[in-house]
């Protein structure tokens, strides 16, 4: 493992809020809202409970992606990437690793709150089928780690803070993460189908229902996660790492 | 024949609109210390950072060791404090020092750099918990950690206090004497003249002066007489300048004593009378306006 990487993912596993809201809150929702409808008559269906796991999966992905990506933004305000620019460590690896460090924080998310499915919610899948839905969930944090740091990228550290806490709201609840699009009204569907969340779910009930994701959510994640690193690259471009502000 | 340690030739650099750096020409040989001295906005952190890579030139540029600043870097021939360099929040002291050490080919040994950096004790420490101080002698350490043969420090001892500005002088002076090529920026004349043996003025982006501390001092070593006084003789001796703000009167001066002498004949009442030593900014306008003439 290179040192940088060691170093970063170090820092991070320091910050027990940050473990605690990206894969233990989740995971304590995944059992909150199947119990609250278990409470209702007649129960919660497989699907139902299946449909809450993967929600949450990818809801606590998307927050792992974003937040670790957005202390870039951190980072730079502290004029730590200044001092590093200044010592023999490459200029690429530094943002290579962050990406790095954003995929690998995806994982403890998803594997948690996949297992609690499983084990607390009773959540009954083909072994394919859990290895299609977390492969395509981890994979498909891809996009959000890029928006992760298009954000960290363009916005000062105090900026930085507030966009991804309302970002993940946003992709959480319009995206159909917490309440499913199927009960929302048609213009809010709109929305929904206008988000990368609401894909990136949807690619995750596909490879649970069938054991592999179907095309045009994974089509359309692809187009998302081109269109937020092609922004990065601009903003980069713009704005070296390296600049204290402004 | 060696290369310079650093060779700037034409360097011109503007952030926006502003010319901070304009059309320098300097050389710095290997094992010098030199003291880039001037007032605020007078282009040293410019030309530092160009000398870093951390700035495009509009125009020119720097050679360092031979390499274009950003190469030089990644070789490891170049150890860096910066006016806004910083430490990275949840990490303790040791991992950023192991982590910037191991990227250099030939790092300090370890327990050496930590005592010579008097940052013994600190190393558990979070980054966090560090004092303004403690925090200037880590980046000092980060800056030393690869032995480099050049060190380019960008004011340097700014979030110092007294007794630390001290220890940290003995530090580079101990490390000129082993042959590291020192170039510091400063805005203290006492901190160049203490130090560097070679003092480079810079004003509004050029060089105005550069020379030993002596011969720059020497140019810099004028007074300034103010006193209230309604009218004052011509021709005083020393005198170079007089300005005037109502009744008080300041004379720039080559020559206290003879100044003062020449106003007691003349019988000219010495009401509220202060002698000071001419500051930087002082000095460098004699120096521009020497040049100039």
């Amino acid at each position: 493992m290179s040192p940088l990487l060691a170093f970063q993912l170090r820092r991070i596993g320091r910050n027990r809020q940050f473990l605690f809201f990206t894969a233990l809150l989740p995971a304590g929702f995944t059992v909150f809202f199947t119990q609250v409808f278990a409470a209702a008559p007649g129960g919660v269906s497989q699907d139902v409970a299946a449909a809450t796991m993967v929600a949450m999966m990818a809801y606590g992905a998307i927050g792992a992606a974003l937040g670790a990506t957005i202390r870039l933004s951190f980072d730079r305000a502290s004029g730590w990437l200044r001092q590093l620019r200044v010592t023999p460590v490459p200029p690429g690896s530094v943002v290579a690793v962050d990406v790095a460090v954003g995929m690998l924080l995806t994982l403890p998310p998803l594997l948690v709150v996949a297992l609690v499915g499983r084990f607390v919610n009773g959540v009954r899948l083909e072994p394919g089928a859990w290895v299609a839905l977390v492969s395509v969930l981890w994979l498909g944090s891809a996009v959000f780690v890029a928006l992760g740091l298009l954000l960290g990228w363009a916005l000062e550290e105090k900026a930085a803070g507030g966009a991804i806490g309302i970002t993940s709201v946003v992709l959480a609840a319009l995206g159909g993460l917490w309440v499913p699009v199927e009960v929302f009204p048609s213009g809010l569907r709109v929305v929904a189908h206008a988000l990368p969340s609401y894909w990136y779910a949807q690619a995750g009930r596909d490879a649970a229902a069938d054991g592999v994701p179907a095309a045009l959510p994974l089509l359309v994640l692809a187009a998302f996660a081109l269109a937020f690193a092609a922004l990065a690259v601009v903003v980069a471009r713009r704005r070296p790492l390296a600049a204290v502000a402004g | 024949m060696t290369t310079p340690a650093l060779d700037v030739s034409g360097l011109t650099v503007r952030h926006g609109d502003v010319l901070a750096v304009d059309g320098l020409d300097l050389r710095i040989g290997r094992g010098e210390t030199v003291a880039l001295l001037g007032p605020n906005g007078a282009g040293k952190s410019s030309t530092v950072s160009a000398a870093l890579g951390l700035v495009r030139p509009a125009a020119g540029g720097v050679r360092v060791l031979g390499r274009a600043p950003a190469d030089a870097v990644r070789a490891g021939c170049v150890g860096a404090m910066l006016q806004h360099g910083g430490l990275p929040t949840e990490a303790r002291v040791g991992e950023v020092l192991h982590l910037v050490r191991r990227s250099y080919p030939d790092p300090w040994p370890p327990d050496d750099l930590v005592a010579t950096t008097g940052i013994d004790g600190l190393l558990g420490r979070p980054v966090e918990a560090l004092s303004g101080g403690q925090r200037q002698r880590v980046l000092l350490a980060l800056a030393l950690a690869g032995q480099p043969p050049l060190l380019l420090l960008d004011e340097p001892t700014s979030a110092m206090d007294v007794e630390g500005r001290r220890a940290f002088w003995v530090t580079m002076r101990a490390l000129a004497a082993r042959g590291t090529t020192v170039v510091f920026a400063t805005h203290h004349l006492e901190e160049a003249d203490a130090v560097a043996d070679r003092v480079v003025v810079l004003a509004g982006g050029r060089l105005v002066a550069d020379g030993s501390s002596a011969a720059v001092r020497s140019a810099v070593s004028g007074r300034s007489v103010r006193l209230t006084a309604e009218r004052l003789p011509d021709d005083l001796p020393g005198v170079t300048a007089v300005t005037r703000q109502g009744a008080v009167a300041t004379l720039a001066t080559a020559d206290v004593e003879a100044t003062l002498r020449a106003l007691l004949d003349h019988r000219v009442p010495l009401t509220d009378l202060e002698v000071r030593g001419a500051s930087l900014e002082d000095a460098v306008l004699t120096l521009t306006t020497g040049a100039a003439r």
